[in-house]
């Protein structure tokens, strides 16, 4: 079966003068990811490599780029889950780490645990050797302004939500052979309390891969996300027959009427049928199928990138 | 068939010294938790009283009586969700709290957060004045002795745990229909520093739902965060299995898909409620029509007057 790949840049109101380098961070991750695929690499590889290419991009809040919490930190979350075994592995709250999908990885392949928090994450990284960074190496200038900007107003995380940037990235992937895969990485929310811990690295809400049913990563408000634990209510709604796009758009539908939470979300199933839906404003995403690279912005768009040549083996 | 609270202290193996004790905390966190509700309070006061019973109770692996991290230390987790609105309130690695029932339930009630986690929480408790307490007085000669145990070289603390564990959580539903589920815990024997586990992840170590009943979990949390135990169980409720049947498929398919064991105790929004478990033993107690139901091993059902001190 052909192998594909879906990413996303997250879901929320993308301004204007965002909306290209957001698009081309997307694509250029797809591509990432569908490369490893086509040289054979295994779904979890390519999710990985997709999120790193979206952590190592300014343009998006995971990694460089992340978000400030209220005391001008950054302290990032992220999961990786293989849908073979359901093994996954998760970190929250972690500093100074350029790649945290990565080191979501080593918990699960190096640890017999599934998600490690704060210092013990990093405490962690280090006792296999993973280099640190400085917190400036991972805060752009834009961030820096926009937090200094915000951070005199106190609102809710609704608001924040609403007004400021929120792009949480993610990948979904079914290689040839049928397995699936799952990661997501986030920066979190602007100005949040130090120790908040959203959706993302949360297993059956910031994601979720189970070779019987498909895997999803999800996007948007974070405590919404947990609260419908998002992912796994998308693959409930697979299980019980129902297309990719149909399970997104339920799921969707079903945050928005029960807790007034917007998102998105991208899918594949294990046949390699896949979606990307989304009730925000807008939500970068890319994805290759046969060797054809898609991707959207604005609600129902779907277009092909005609430059897009994959090179055969 | 309303208002009723369902406590659980633990799946897994008991042992027998231990046993008593830890019946009789699930049954006194069971009445406690029927206290409230018979006197008109809601499901979410209901399990938080009877979680933080059995965090005071150093019978129990949560508050008091945790287990230790492989550094010897104390790090807890705990959840809240009430069932109305799916507001939650969780926190994790978190130390030198005595309940961390409450301060979950504080994260749900005063932030527009639903997870705080290690310092990050214990600053949040720091705003909240909540007193700060020694390492030492949530400490107990056991978990100490069990610690030590499994540090020695051909130690398997997972395989050890494996029955010991002692999270606590309730379920409960009050007059109103109101649904809330609480669990707390030390987590698992000479774990990571920062280890996490399914406690604190909502849709894995408990969920409530007014629209389709309340789970609270335990047992190898690894295993119950790979197949979101909670949410799995009211999935098969949403379908129309009924809370006995729901959990009983949720425990089989952790089996059968990442072969561990737990339990769980689960209740419907009328009212009908399961304490099941995979594992050898699991103490649960239950409150209903003014009757108390308890148990621990397999099978068994023992049923008493409310009122009766016994």
């Amino acid at each position: 079966m052909a192998a594909v790949i879906v990413v996303h840049g997250g879901a929320w109101a993308i301004p204007e003068e965002l909306s290209k380098a957001s698009v081309d961070g997307v694509k250029a991750a797809a591509r990432e990811g569908f490369s490893v695929l086509k040289r054979g690499g295994n779904a979890l590889d390519a999710v990985e490599s997709a999120v790193r290419a979206m952590e190592d991009n300014n343009m998006f809040n995971a990694g460089h780029g992340a978000a400030l919490n209220s005391e001008g930190e950054v302290e990032l979350d992220a999961i990786i889950m293989d849908g073979r075994t359901l093994a996954s592995g998760a970190v929250s709250s972690v500093k100074n780490i350029a790649n945290p999908v990565s080191l979501a990885r080593a918990v699960m392949e190096k640890t017999d645990h599934v998600m490690l928090t704060s210092r013990g994450a990093n405490m962690f990284a280090e006792s296999i050797g993973v280099v640190t960074v400085p917190t400036d190496a991972l805060v752009t200038e834009y961030e820096r302004n926009e937090w200094e900007k915000h951070k005199n107003y106190i609102t809710g995380v609704m608001e924040d939500f609403n007004t400021k940037a929120h792009d949480t990235v993610g990948a979904v992937a079914v290689d040839c052979t049928g397995n699936v895969a799952c990661a997501t990485s986030t920066g979190g929310i602007r100005n949040k309390m130090v120790g908040r811990v959203g959706d993302s690295p949360v297993i059956g809400a910031g994601g979720y891969a189970d070779n019987f049913s498909g895997a999803v990563s999800c996007t948007g408000h974070g405590e919404s996300i947990l609260k419908v634990t998002l992912a796994r209510h998308i693959l409930s709604y697979m299980e019980q027959g129902k297309t990719a796009a149909e399970a997104s758009e339920l799921a969707l539908q079903h945050m928005g009427v029960r807790v007034r939470g917007a998102g998105g979300a991208i899918v594949v199933s294990p046949s390699g049928q896949w979606a990307a839906t989304f009730t925000t404003e807008r939500m970068a995403w890319a994805a290759v199928e046969d060797s054809v690279l898609w991707y959207g912005l604005d609600p129902n768009e779907k277009l092909q990138d005609t430059t897009f040549v994959s090179v055969p083996k | 068939m309303l208002p009723v609270v369902v406590v659980h202290g633990g799946a897994g193996h008991i042992p027998k010294e231990r046993a008593e004790r830890s019946t009789s905390g699930v049954c006194s966190a069971a009445r406690a938790g029927y206290a409230i509700l018979r006197g008109g309070g809601s499901s979410m006061d209901a399990v938080v009283e009877a979680v933080a019973l059995m965090e005071d109770n150093p019978a129990f692996n949560a508050g008091c009586g945790s287990v230790l991290n492989i550094k010897g230390e104390v790090e807890m987790d705990a959840i809240v969700m009430e069932g109305k609105t799916l507001a939650s309130g969780a926190v994790s690695a978190v130390r030198n709290i005595a309940n961390p029932v409450r301060l979950a339930r504080l994260v749900m009630d005063k932030t527009s957060h639903a997870c705080l986690t290690a310092e990050g929480a214990n600053l949040f408790a720091r705003q909240m004045g909540i007193p700060e307490v020694p390492m030492e007085s949530l400490i107990t000669d056991y978990s100490r002795m069990r610690w030590k145990k499994n540090l020695e070289p051909n130690a398997n603390p997972v395989e050890c745990q494996m029955g010991k564990t002692g999270t606590v959580g309730a379920v409960a539903v009050d007059a109103e229909g109101n649904i809330a589920c609480a669990t707390s815990t030390g987590g698992m024997l000479n774990k990571m520093e920062g280890r996490v586990g399914d406690t604190p992840c909502i849709g894995s170590g408990g969920y409530a739902d007014n629209e389709v009943g309340a789970v609270s979990t335990t047992g190898h949390g690894e295993a119950i965060m790979k197949v979101t135990l909670a949410r799995l169980i009211l999935f098969h409720m949403e379908q129309g299995k009924s809370a006995e049947e729901a959990s009983d498929l949720g425990l089989a398919y952790m089996k059968s898909r990442v072969n561990s064991l737990g339990g769980v105790v689960t209740v419907d929004p009328r009212g009908c409620w399961a304490a099941r478990f995979s594992s050898r033993q699991m103490s649960w107690a239950a409150a209903q029509r003014d009757t108390l139901h308890h148990g621990l091993r397999s099978g068994e059902h023992f049923t008493q007057s409310i009122d009766d001190p016994h």
